[in-house]
């Protein structure tokens, strides 16, 4: 067989926030960029954000990047690295003006400045009042920035490859990597595109879980090419889990509503979070509001016929705020919920959000093999930015209005670092005929025909066995049956065959070199899970109720050969500033 | 439930066809988790969705006759049997899979993007409140293209016509107070295709799942072109 | 027809020449319920008024680039291979033109007979 090939000074996998600004800021500088995703751009799922982008522009209230530094920390448990986090908070600021520079259609207030909302965990002054920090353009801003950062790389002529599926790393004897194996979705074949840096943007993998506010796309693409490329990731046990999806269905609705005043109520119309964060209410962090919601329904106050969920209220905010500050939401509880929130309260449950873990950058964006004395190893022309990164800025639980953030200034950062390496490295590593034949053997596993188990089947039985075994409380003995549970799945995918061996548009095919991520993925989530024996963050345990400081301030790091777990300490030194030291998390 | 599915396999038929498949209707079931159903049933049937909640604009499909988004549409609200089709007047890749590529090259074809001729502002360029809510009803687009492929002008020239989805965009960026480009984009427009083959016949109002009316902003378009011509 | 002009100008005439064969058709339905001439003469005495002459003519022209402006529009959206095309828009310019001669030549026949 003789493969198609392309080259390019650098690839990009995934058409995100982070895909799209890195990319813009290589077209900008006249370099040539591949953008390989396997939907249309515009589909990919940063599109579904609602809230908004935090930065600290004071455009509401006084406001500084120190203060959402602190509030980020805070935020992540102490887990996350204050290098990255003071690095993301001072580039929030420039970001977002560039952003509108580039015509996202924010919101505004009446001097003409952008408008800023309130969300969760945000704080003046190291812990005081309420902040308003996220800039928002209604209740859609995911849909506003994607669209904007696509069009910007419309006019930069950046070259799209669209609807290819991004299928294996190519990497040579010393570990670089020299591009990648993708699949032409349409014809169903092949391409090898070398180029001399390859940018991983695949975004999460909220799809390990049944209920997910997570696009059927969201498979954790990047991060299991990586895994197997013999790069580790990090803090994969951190799963955020949103607090108010819609009951049952698990659509989002986005924090903005509690920071536009909304609150949440149980079956005798308490308002609930009073009792479990006294001081921000309805506003903590969302691991401390979905765990308070799991708490009221399982002792017996939840709402409904099976009294499994939650009330959102939002009817006392009146019809004019609805319509104009949360438009979007209003018209997907009318669709999924069969409620107008201007009328009645909108029935929710946590849903499985985000990953807070991911492929472990710098903070520019280079992907490092960690070690356990801290220091790290750079992996030669291999980037990754947005979720399926772990720069760390999250740690254990990231705030809301931070992912946008994430993706955008990692993105542009990684974009930055890449014009820079490829002044120093301008020629095309050569690439061996085994490497890429291991990359297309990929592929042909799935020539196999004959009876086995369906995708289908095992992806079902998998993301069942997450959602059991991983979900919000996590115990030990859950836990590692999940992790043989897991293993079993692992071993049954070899008996999973293709029935449908077309080339043209083949979408069962794609399902199942995504199975293939996905348990790859499931494997680092309930493998870190098991052996973090403390409560931080998203990661909540019965039998270990206490975060523990002393034995757990480090980040988990799991290879896939071997299924091997190592640690590696937080950076807990900012670049200019204090550090931050860790305090008990109260809101 | 009784569905009828377009069929195509360009690797195995010859000619398309309507397949019935039974979908056991639960309740809230939208369309997408019909034919996600059909396809648990029918591993190699093909159709486009992500994001189940209407905003990535994947799952557009011809539905007894009408362009909808499966992952907003109930089926309880649709008659039976429920005829689905590939959406109307786009080449077919597979089943319910097209080829849209016409369609994104209309899009870029008006310059989807913002054109601002000043130096920038070190923060946010300015935008009153007032001005920001031109934009209302324009920006919210999500490219599912259920509009243009429903306009028989842009069925009869989908090389030439913008079709309403990239002319809502047009008007888009005239709107926008920040946008500096308002003659460009206006005499790029000119000639009797890109623009004036809408004979407002309205089906892309009716079908949008966003409830935009990019009729109304091809009135809008000429209305500023006839103002800045006399 | 002009590439650059055919688009907004073809337009806007549409919709003139649409306002003043409204408007005059309103007039004319008005003039011939309340004071329709009752004879051939009288017919020929109307017409032959210079201001009933201008806007028979007028209305006419306008008639006539409506109808050319519509004709137009649907020979772009239907007929597609432009020998049939360029040949359907001669076809129907020459008519179009035919048209407008001959209802000149009455209107002013009128006239002069007068």
């Amino acid at each position: 067989m003789t493969l198609a090939r392309r080259r390019f000074d650098a690839l990009i996998i995934g058409a995100g926030g982070a895909g799209l600004n890195a990319a813009l800021q290589l077209a900008n500088a006249n370099l040539r960029v591949a953008v390989v995703s396997k939907v249309f751009p515009t589909r990919s799922h940063t599109v579904a954000a609602q809230g908004g982008v935090n930065a600290a522009l004071a455009n509401v209230f006084e406001d500084n990047w120190h203060w959402h530094m602190f509030d980020t920390v805070k935020g992540s448990d102490y887990l996350g690295d204050q290098d990255a986090i003071e690095f993301m908070c001072r580039e929030a600021i420039p970001t977002v003006y560039e952003l509108e520079h580039n015509g996202v259609p924010f919101s505004r207030l009446d001097n003409g400045k952008i408008y800023q909302r309130a969300f969760g965990g945000q704080s003046q002054n190291f812990g005081g009042a309420q902040a308003a920090r996220t800039c928002a353009a209604a209740d859609r801003t995911g849909h506003a920035i994607l669209h904007t950062l696509y069009q910007q790389n419309i006019r930069a002529r950046t070259h799209f490859f669209d609807e290819y599926f991004g299928v294996e790393l190519i990497r040579d004897e010393d570990g670089a990597i020299l591009g990648a194996l993708t699949l032409e979705i349409e014809t169903g074949e092949p391409l090898l595109i070398e180029a001399k840096t390859t940018l991983l943007a695949t975004g999460g993998g909220g799809q390990v879980f049944r209920t997910t506010s997570n696009a059927h796309i969201n498979t954790g693409d990047g991060m299991a090419m990586a895994l197997r490329a013999g790069v580790p990731l990090m803090d994969m046990e951190f799963f955020q889990f949103h607090p108010t999806g819609i009951a049952g269905r698990g659509m989002l609705i986005t924090e903005g509503v509690r920071g536009e005043g909304g609150y949440l109520i149980n079956k005798d119309g308490e308002r609930f979070m009073e009792r479990y964060a006294p001081t921000a209410k309805d506003l903590a962090s969302r691991d401390v509001v979905s765990r308070a919601i799991v708490t009221e329904v399982k002792e017996g106050r939840g709402c409904g016929p099976n009294a499994d969920h939650v009330l959102l209220k939002v009817d006392h905010l009146g019809e004019d705020i609805i319509a104009k500050r949360l438009p979007g939401i209003r018209e997907s509880s009318k669709i999924f919920a069969g409620v107008d929130p201007a009328v009645e309260p909108i029935p929710v449950f946590p849903t499985a959000h985000y990953m807070m873990g991911g492929i472990p950058t710098d903070r520019l964006g280079q992907v490092v093999i960690p070690a356990a004395d801290g220091s790290e190893q750079i992996v030669p022309g291999l980037y990754a930015a947005g979720e399926c990164a772990c720069v760390s800025v999250h740690g254990a639980n990231r705030l809301g209005g931070n992912s946008l953030l994430d993706i955008l200034v990692f993105g542009r950062a990684a974009g930055q670092q890449i014009i820079n390496n490829l002044k120093d490295n301008p020629e095309h590593r050569p690439m061996s005929e085994a490497a890429i034949d291991q990359a297309v053997a990929r592929l042909t596993r799935w020539e196999q025909s004959g009876e086995g188990i369906s995708v289908r089947e095992l992806r079902d039985e998998f993301r069942k066995v997450m959602e059991d075994h991983a979900g919000v409380f996590r115990t030990d003995e859950i836990m590692a049956e999940g992790v043989e549970k897991v293993k079993a799945l692992r071993e049954k995918l070899k008996d999973v065959r293709l029935g449908d061996q077309s080339k043209v548009f083949n979408t069962a095919r794609i399902e199942a070199l995504e199975l293939e991520n996905l348990i790859d993925i499931g494997m680092a989530i309930v493998l870190s899970a098991l052996e973090r024996k403390e409560s931080r963050g998203a990661h909540s345990r019965p039998d270990y109720t206490e975060r523990d400081d002393v034995n757990w301030l480090k980040h988990s790091v799991y290879f896939k050969e071997g299924d091997r777990l190592d640690y590696k300490p937080v950076q807990t030194k900012p670049l200019t500033v204090e550090t931050f030291p860790p305090k008990p998390r109260v809101y | 439930m009784k569905f009828f599915v377009y069929r195509y396999n360009p690797d195995v038929d010859t000619a398309p066809h309507m397949q019935e498949y039974d979908v056991e209707v639960t309740r809230g079931m939208m369309l997408r988790d019909a034919l996600m159903e059909i396809k648990r049933q029918d591993e190699a049937f093909a159709f486009r969705h992500s994001c189940g909640e209407g905003v990535c604009g994947s799952d557009a499909v011809n539905v007894n006759g009408a362009n909808l988004l499966g992952c907003t549409t109930p089926v309880s609200e649709l008659k039976e049997p429920v005829n689905v089709r590939p959406l109307p007047g786009r080449p077919v890749i597979r089943d319910l899979v097209v080829d849209m590529s016409q369609f994104y090259q209309q899009y870029r074809a008006v310059k989807p993007y913002l054109i601002h001729k000043d130096a920038l502002p070190e923060q946010e360029i300015l935008q009153s409140p007032e001005d920001r809510d031109k934009l209302d009803g324009l920006y919210e687009c999500i490219m599912c293209g259920c509009c243009s492929t429903a306009c028989p002008s842009f069925w009869w020239n989908p090389d030439k016509f913008h079709g309403p989805q990239a002319l809502l965009q047009a008007w888009r960026f005239l709107a926008d107070s920040r946008d500096q480009a308002t003659e460009e984009r206006l005499d790029a427009l000119e000639g009797p295709y890109k623009l004036f083959r809408c004979h407002t016949i309205m089906n892309c109002v009716e079908s949008c799942p966003k409830s935009l009316n990019p009729t109304k902003a091809i009135g809008k378009i000429k209305e500023l072109m006839l103002r800045h011509s006399i | 027809m002009s590439r650059q002009a055919s688009g907004l100008r073809a337009w806007a005439l549409q919709r003139i020449s649409a306002v003043y064969l409204g408007l005059y058709l309103i007039y004319m339905l008005g003039h011939l319920s309340f004071n329709a001439p009752e004879s051939y003469e009288a017919w020929r005495a109307y017409v032959a008024d210079p201001g009933v002459t201008f806007g028979m003519l007028l209305f006419a022209t306008a008639l006539l680039i409506h109808a050319w402006v519509g004709i137009r529009d649907v020979l772009i959206d239907y007929v597609h291979p432009i020998m049939a095309r360029v040949g359907l828009l001669s076809l129907f310019a020459i008519g179009f033109i035919g048209c407008g001669l001959w209802f000149a030549k009455v209107v002013f026949l009128a006239g002069v007979a007068a």
